[in-house]
């Protein structure tokens, strides 16, 4: 019987020889709890375009919490001004395409929280069955 | 008696290495390239033994040797007669170094086993199937479960598709094939002044070929599962998703290309 939340934490350099090591293991956390093809790929897509705009300089933390009705997701601390503006609040025109607007799609929902050293930690919650 | 053959062998290795230790000197002290020359000669069978280790993934053992050898030829000329190190010690890690690199930069041969491959190649077909018999995108376990394995391998093979599908960026829209992904992507500073245009990928999205441009329409303006996109489309699902994935990551060092300033 699984007990909610379990948590998962990893630390993963930046570099883009490692980012397919972490689509797999977002990739084998999400088929624990019985994600859907689809949705594994959005949450892999979301985590994946963070990482991108994180640059490939250091290592960045990773934090997965299993929760009944999906997976929670932490990506962070990130340079704040390198994700700010794509995550920006500003109304997003036709045929824009911004970060924001990715995640709008691939997530269930996400956020922002503030981190040391002007930094910031992205949120992401992706829901089972709602690809 | 057993010590003997083994006594033998050191003396003869021994001796390699002080004829090794001459030769370093006559071509870093006196610049005599024929000495480099036998170096390398006599070093060749490490090289081949090594570049065997890296046979039977996709690449030709001669091309890997040929590889290794430039690792071989880098360890002599950058070897330091101060070391204590022998040259064939010092060697390995650049001749196993230059393969890898040559792998990595050749794509995923190296990681990815033939079974691996042959993997992925079925997956899309096993994903449509499932799609069409249950209404639904599959679950893993269900992918699995269609063709015979684990849901770890299923997993690995995914990732088959996408490292040779992130490999691939570098003949995208700009057309600089020889041009390493890692290479276009800027530093620190440049970031920092960049990251106000990352606000928009419009610009970059212009310069993407239609149909992926019409993928990331539908996906991202009209919010269309993967599913309905690839039926639109005629394309798998996973072909749709590695475009996706493909389009975006090309925008965004179309984006880093682009001057500061140019993007409002």
């Amino acid at each position: 019987m699984t007990h909610y939340p379990e948590r998962i934490e990893l630390k993963a350099p930046l570099s883009g020889d490692f980012q397919a090591v972490v689509r797999l293991i977002i990739g084998g956390i999400a088929e624990r709890v019985d994600f859907a093809f689809e949705e594994i790929d959005d949450l892999q897509l979301a985590v994946e375009r963070l990482l991108a705009e994180a640059g490939q300089v250091g290592s960045v933390d990773l934090s997965f919490e299993i929760v009944q009705e999906g997976i929670r997701t932490w990506v962070g601390p990130l340079n704040e001004h390198a994700i700010a503006d794509a995550l920006s609040d500003g109304e997003v025109r036709p045929g824009e395409l911004t970060l924001r607007r990715i995640l709008e799609t691939v997530v269930d929902s996400f956020g922002v929280e503030e981190a040391d050293d002007n930094r910031v930690v992205v949120r992401l919650v992706k829901r089972k069955g709602s690809a | 008696m057993n010590t003997f053959p083994q006594r033998n062998h050191e003396v003869a290795g021994e001796k390699a290495r002080e004829e090794d230790r001459e030769l370093l000197r006559r071509y870093h002290e006196q610049g005599d390239t024929s000495a480099r020359e036998e170096l390398i000669e006599r070093h060749l069978p490490l090289v081949r033994s090594l570049a065997r280790r890296y046979a039977g993934r996709g690449e030709a053992l001669e091309d890997i040797e040929q590889v290794g050898a430039i690792g071989l030829i880098k360890a002599i000329d950058r070897f330091e007669l101060a070391r204590e190190v022998s040259l064939a010690t010092y060697a390995t890690p650049n001749v196993v170094g230059e393969i890898k690199r040559h792998f990595r930069d050749k794509g995923w041969a190296i990681r990815v086993p033939r079974a691996l491959q042959e993997l992925n190649a079925s997956m899309s077909g096993a994903i449509e199937r499932l799609t069409a018999r249950l209404g639904r995108s599959p679950s893993i376990a269900e992918i699995a479960e269609e063709l015979k394995t684990s849901p770890e391998e299923v997993l690995e093979a995914m990732e088959v598709g996408s490292a040779y599908s992130t490999v691939s960026l570098s003949t995208g829209p700009g057309g600089e094939e020889d041009l390493d992904p890692l290479e276009t992507i800027g530093g620190e500073d440049e970031e920092y002044e960049r990251s106000e245009q990352r606000a928009a990928l419009e610009p970059a999205l212009d310069r993407l070929p239609p149909r992926e441009r019409e993928i990331l329409r539908m996906r991202f303006e009209e919010g269309l599962p993967q599913t309905q996109i690839a039926q639109r489309v005629g394309l798998s699902q996973m072909h749709v998703s590695r475009l996706i994935r493909k389009s975006l990551q090309v925008m965004r060092e179309e984006l880093l290309r682009i001057p500061p300033g140019a993007a409002s």
